[in-house]
């Protein structure tokens, strides 16, 4: 029986060490989550200076068209790309699916997502 | 031998609504985040719109509905999974019937912000 204390219990999904990769795969689907909340909101925030119009809005595009910018694009890219895919793992599993083959199919889509990322990488700094 | 992941703190009741909700709302952003990204970002100079470029993009009324649609659905999936972290805290039964109602109210505030948001550029 567990007797956890209730900040141990807030901590645990986080702590990776000496776990196995479903662990390390829970944790992170967790952190990317957390982190494109943040990012939706930052997000949704941000777009709040069109309501300004175009002196409020294009001034602030300027900036953000810069290496800085691409850069934390790449980030979140990234960050979308390995909770989508591993997400994707986790539906497929919790319907009851490739239960035997989930540390493969974790490993393998998280190449899909390197490939992914170089791609979009690209892309962005191509923009 | 190993044929289940170490993952004992993601098991959550089968069939839950939040958790059927989750991965609804999860497929649908791979559609729905793909077009905003293709149609925002990268076909846009530079990876933004300007002003008069957001208008005109938003003079289209299919782009409108798949934009909000794509906030509902983003939202409420983020939203889920908020839920899904905090009740992993172990909280009392109604400790999380609070949280829902909050994060009902959060969705509904951040779904009428971008709602509001684009009537004010498109009017």
């Amino acid at each position: 029986m567990r007797t956890d204390s209730k900040p141990r219990r807030v901590w645990q999904w986080g702590d990776v060490r000496q776990r196995k990769v479903g662990t390390w795969a829970y944790a992170l689907n967790r952190i990317t989550g957390l982190g494109l909340v943040l990012y939706l909101y930052i997000h949704l925030g941000v777009l709040s200076m069109l309501v300004g119009g175009p002196a409020a809005w294009d001034p602030f595009i300027k900036v953000v068209r810069s290496p800085l910018f691409y850069t934390l694009d790449v980030i979140l890219i990234a960050g979308w790309l390995i909770h989508g895919l591993n997400g994707l793992r986790v539906t497929l599993t919790g319907i009851g699916l490739a239960l035997g083959a989930q540390k493969a199919l974790f490993v393998g889509l998280m190449v899909v997502a390197a490939i992914g990322l170089i791609i979009m990488a690209f892309m962005v700094f191509r923009s | 031998m190993e044929t289940q992941m170490d993952n004992a703190a993601a098991r959550v009741p089968a069939a839950s609504w939040a958790w059927i909700w989750q991965a609804i709302t999860g497929l649908g952003l791979v559609v729905l985040l793909a077009l905003h990204m293709v149609a925002q970002h990268f076909v846009a100079e530079g990876g933004i719109r300007d002003y008069a470029d957001v208008v005109a993009y938003l003079r289209n009324p299919l782009i409108v509905v798949l934009e909000l649609l794509f906030l509902i659905t983003v939202t409420a999936h983020a939203l889920l999974g908020v839920r899904t972290v905090l009740f992993d805290l172990g909280l009392s039964d109604s400790a999380e019937k609070r949280v829902t109602q909050a994060l009902w109210g959060v969705g509904v505030l951040t779904v009428g912000y971008g709602f509001w948001l684009t009537w004010v550029i498109t009017r």
